[in-house]
């Protein structure tokens, strides 16, 4: 198995939590608590019109004596319920008041009691997810069955009761709403205090002897000061809608003194004769509720959100452009129409450059075959494209990412720019796709019976019978032996290797000639993984289909593929037969993930320690112009700045794509374990500052 | 699934016992005894003792919520203070015009949060942001207002349905619908954009997972992987958002009954706190509780048996 010199870290946190994932250090959290997602704040249009209002808000109602034209109690006898009027520019009330006037005297104290509930609810709900994440489960399931009954309240009915024993006592009472809010703001932060509770920095504080309420307050609360944030604009904007409503029951304070929702109350006894009324007041309040909702919203918003597996309508109709303006344009000339036969030419993979894409290349120039009835390996480490260029053979490719040239032709026609309805009638039928993961590849909500007939009869046109009869026959050939009984299980019913031989059965439902199999073992335990590739291999006897086999283990390669193309940063950099290349490595990345897999040295000659490739694989968008391998090269030098092609190694119908191949096959040069000499370091800076990626599926 | 339902109930009669000695403490801790609420200004401090004596409330207050615990879960909440009349009977005439208020809102929010919020997340695009921001917009909408408004374009401008009033269903099924729709209307503004906004997130997340990739490798029509398969594994959330609207709607009806003078609990609520008519106010949120926990229960139950994995087990 390929080393994975960094390894990557575990897909743990997609929460939108900034912090929880990538903090490498406890540093790290108080930086992130400086510059909590700012850029995310000011990004917002929305955001920023909000902030301005609030501030606008808060600073005229703080100064409203110096300025407003009238006092609050001014009544004005000779303007009773007006429209706007150059004197009363929002018209008056029922009692002549300047309506202006009293929306901005109302302001300060509406939103400074609102303030009183986002103190104690987010404070509340903060704390209690920090103790129950830190002190154990016992303590977490008490807190959170206490919240759970808390949250199936009716907090109105019973905020009117604290008001009835309390009286209209404003802060006290949106500081019992706090309380009653509090419940729902522990569900929001808990997960994410949890999460950061089992850093593996936060372990090591814990051994360094740091106090569970040191831990708390030193590494889980600044990574979770975006989500308070958040939380508390939108509390903000909660408290102050229902303390509005209080008052518009006749809960607000006391009679003079005006109140939004007083206002709202008022105008709503002269809807009849003076409807305008409760336009100022009711807007002024929407305004403010949508203001803290939208600094809330931007804030919230998860940075990075994994890509559905269907793009949207929208998604979808661009591509399809995209699609047809590859099929208008005069294509290289197609390949041999041989049934059965895939050859992938010149296919590069990007992102797109639309919207909010960034137009990256993923995968450059890369080309193969597959003959019928044969096995093609694409072996890489992670971050090499070797899963979008398997995805981009189905059109499954995610959203946002699409195949930007070259093509790919089956049976001599280009599905790289083939419409979506025209794939569908390839897609199972002629060309299946197998995943990594086979538990989350089955939907864990319809039973493994339905999810296989459904398949059948809507890829073979079978009748309702006829399909269940074919399910039970394809679970057979795949080695499940109570296939009647599998039929009716959910796929959380059954074990991770019994879960794969399903997905390869509904891969089998429409008789593929081609299957893309993604990693199929990977997921697997060690003897599942020896029989899942030994059906596989039986499979391809007995089909005559072909398969393309995405995988970062050589020994999968040596045990089932016929040939192999070699990947690294989004390019082939070698392939050609099985047995050439294993045996006889051209390429210094093929050399180096020999040299470093414990399976393909022999006991008698194997190393005192196995060889490592220094640095990791470079992001896309950091690929050099020249060989995009040279910097982490044991052999680099200064001719491998210029760009590489892929030329013929000499060893039957192979190709290696490296300046310095046949010098190296020559002189016989091994990877070698121990770390890169000085003197054959090339002066390429490694990034040492990567995000470690994870493939792009 | 069977010990699931035990524990489910046992924490909702905890959660509704809860309340109970919450809300026993809170008309405790209510200004004047409730002789001095009953009998009003200006009667004598003996009078005012008398009536105290006789309704226990110079006991100890553990006597006196047993009491009351024990007449309660005979059906017996007291007398009110202000009219003499039973609270029970009270408000069992007016859980209805809530129930119905509360249910036809939740039904309109959901119907109309889940079209809204289905739409924007498989349409995408231009169309999803503005959904985005069309509900966005209802989100910070008081409701208060949003009626104000309603009863001006469709009582005053156009005189569509009556502005206030709640016409029983035995008397008109007609009338009683007509009565209802403009409360059910205010309330289901911000409950649907609640229920879209949570509806777009789960469709979201459901099409991120894996099992649609097998599902297009399928060859799978686009309108049976979104509406079967992404709709069904987004429905527990969804229901669950449903679940949390009711509760909300349910006290939320409070202002649409004052604003459209429905005798419901949120009136009664709202009088008795304002009279202080302690046995009143100690009964509506003890059986506004009841409502609120069982809905949920039923709703939580609906949700465990969408999960296969909760119902296998």
């Amino acid at each position: 198995m390929i080393p994975t010199v960094a390894p990557a870290p575990a897909d743990a946190d997609q929460t939108g939590s900034t912090t929880a994932a990538g903090a490498p250090a406890p540093g790290a959290g108080r930086a992130a608590l400086a510059r909590f997602s700012r850029h995310r704040l000011f990004s917002s249009p929305g955001a920023v019109a909000g902030l301005f209002w609030l501030a606008v808000l808060v600073v005229a109602s703080l100064t409203a004596p110096l300025w407003l034209p009238f006092k609050t109690e001014d009544q004005d006898f000779t303007a009773v319920l007006s429209g706007p009027t150059p004197a009363h520019w929002l018209g008056t009330d029922e009692l002549g008041r300047d309506i202006l006037s009293r929306i901005f005297a109302a302001a300060a104290g509406t939103l400074g009691t609102s303030l009183i509930t986002v103190i104690v609810g987010v404070g509340l709900g903060t704390i209690l997810a920090m103790l129950a994440a830190g002190a154990g489960e016992r303590t977490e399931a008490v807190i959170s069955r206490v919240t759970e009954i808390m949250m199936s309240l009716p907090g109105t009915v019973i905020i009117l009761a604290v008001i009835g024993a309390v009286g209209t006592n404003i802060p006290v009472v949106m500081a019992i709403l706090g309380i009653l809010m509090s419940a729902g703001i522990y569900r929001v932060i808990l997960g994410q205090a949890k999460s950061l509770q089992s850093q593996l920095y936060v372990d090591a504080a814990k051994v360094d002897g740091t106090s569970p309420l040191g831990i708390s307050l030193r590494h889980v609360l600044p990574g979770l000061a975006n989500t308070i944030v958040v939380q508390a604009a939108l509390i903000f904007a909660v408290g102050m809608l229902i303390q509005a409503g209080l008052a518009f029951i006749g809960f607000g304070p006391p009679i003079p003194q005006p109140s939004w929702g007083g206002m709202i109350q008022g105008a709503s006894q002269h809807v009849y004769d003076a409807p305008w009324m409760m336009v100022p007041t009711g807007a002024v309040l929407a305004l403010t509720v949508l203001s803290a909702n939208a600094i809330g919203n931007a804030l919230g918003k998860a940075p990075n959100a994994p890509a559905p597996h269907l793009p949207s309508a929208a998604a979808r109709r661009q591509r399809a452009k995209a699609v047809a303006a590859i099929a208008a344009a005069p294509g290289l000339p197609g390949g041999d129409a041989a049934k059965g036969t895939l050859s992938v030419r010149n296919l590069s993979v990007g992102v797109d450059s639309t919207g909010t894409g960034n137009g990256v290349r993923l995968v450059t120039d890369v080309s193969f075959d597959v003959q019928p009835g044969t096995v093609l390996g694409l072996v890489g480490e992670s971050g090499c494209g070797k899963t979008m260029t398997a995805l981009s053979l189905l059109g499954l490719l995610p959203s946002g990412v699409s195949v930007t040239g070259g093509q790919i032709l089956w049976n001599g026609r280009n599905l790289g720019a083939t419409t979506e309805k025209d794939m569908e009638a390839v897609r199972g039928r002629e060309i299946a796709l197998i995943s990594q993961e086979p538990m989350r590849a089955l939907d864990p909500m319809f039973t493994i019976g339905y999810q296989l007939t459904a398949t059948i009869r809507r890829l073979r046109g079978m009748g309702k019978a006829e399909a269940r009869a074919e399910a039970l026959n394809l679970l057979e050939k795949v080695g499940i032996v109570d296939a009647a009984r599998i039929l009716k299980t959910y796929p959380h019913q059954i074990s991770g290797g019994m879960a794969q031989r399903v997905a390869i059965a509904l891969a089998l439902s429409g008789r593929p000639k081609l299957l893309v199999a993604d990693e199929p073992t990977t997921a697997l335990d060690v003897t599942v993984q020896a029989e899942i590739l030994s059906l596989l291999r039986t499979l391809v006897k007995d089909t005559g289909m072909s398969v393309v086999m995405v995988t970062h283990d050589l020994g999968v390669v040596a045990d089932i593929c016929d040939h192999v193309a070699v990947m690294y940063a989004g390019q082939v950099v070698e392939n050609g037969k099985t047995a050439a290349i294993l045996d006889n490595p051209r390429h210094p990345y093929t050399l180096a993930l020999l040299a470093a897999d414990p399976h393909a040295n022999h006991a008698e000659n194997m190393p005192e320690r196995l060889a490592t490739i220094n640095g990791q694989v470079p992001q896309p968008k950091d690929w050099p112009t020249g060989c995009r391998f040279a910097a982490r090269c044991q052999f680099a030098g200064s001719a491998c700045l210029e760009p590489v092609p892929l030329l013929p190694s000499g060893a039957g119908e192979g190709l290696v794509r490296c300046v310095k191949a046949d010098q190296l096959a020559v002189e016989g040069m091994d990877w070698l374990a121990t770390d890169i000499p000085a003197a054959r370091r090339l002066e390429v800076t490694p990034k040492q500052d990567h995000i470690v990626e994870k493939d792009l599926a | 699934m069977a010990l699931f339902i035990t524990k489910r109930l046992l924490m909702a009669l905890a959660t509704v016992l809860v309340v109970a000695v919450l809300a026993f403490l809170l008309v405790h801790a209510m200004p004047g005894s409730p002789g001095a609420v009953s009998l009003g200004a200006g009667a004598s401090q003996e009078a005012i003792d008398e009536v105290n004596q006789r309704l226990g409330w110079n006991d100890p207050l553990v006597t006196q919520f047993i009491t009351w615990l024990g007449s309660a879960v005979q059906g017996d909440l007291g007398v009110s203070l202000i009219d003499g009349r039973s609270v029970s009977a009270d408000l069992a005439s007016r859980l209805p015009v809530t129930a119905s208020l509360a249910a036809g809102a939740t039904l309109l929010s959901a119907v109309l949060g889940i079209a809204l919020g289905v739409t924007a997340a498989v349409r995408g695009g231009l169309l999803d942001q503005a959904i985005g921001g069309f509900v966005g917009l209802l989100v910070a909408l008081p409701a208060f207002w949003v009626g104000v408004i309603f009863v001006y374009l469709f009582a005053v401008q156009s005189s569509l349905f009556p502005a206030t009033g709640y016409v029983p269903f035995e008397v008109s099924p007609q009338d009683w619908m007509l009565s209802l729709a403009l409360p059910v209307i205010t309330l289901a503004v911000g409950g649907a954009a609640f229920i879209a906004r949570q509806t777009r997130a789960s469709m979201l997340e459901a099409l991120q997972q894996e099992h649609i990739r097998t599902l297009r490798a399928t060859a799978t029509p686009t309108w049976k992987i979104l509406y079967v398969h992404a709709l069904r594994y987004a429905s527990l959330p969804i229901v669950a958002g449903i679940a949390l609207q009711f509760i909300g709607l349910f006290g939320g009806s409070v202002i649409a009954e004052q604003l459209f003078a429905m005798p419901g609990l949120g009136q009664a609520v709202q009088s008795s706190v304002s009279t202080h008519d302690a046995p009143a106010v100690q009964g509506v949120v003890v059986i506004a509780t009841v409502v609120v926990v069982a809905v949920n229960l039923v709703l939580e139950l609906a949700t465990k048996f969408l999960d296969p994995k909760l119902r296998a087990s």
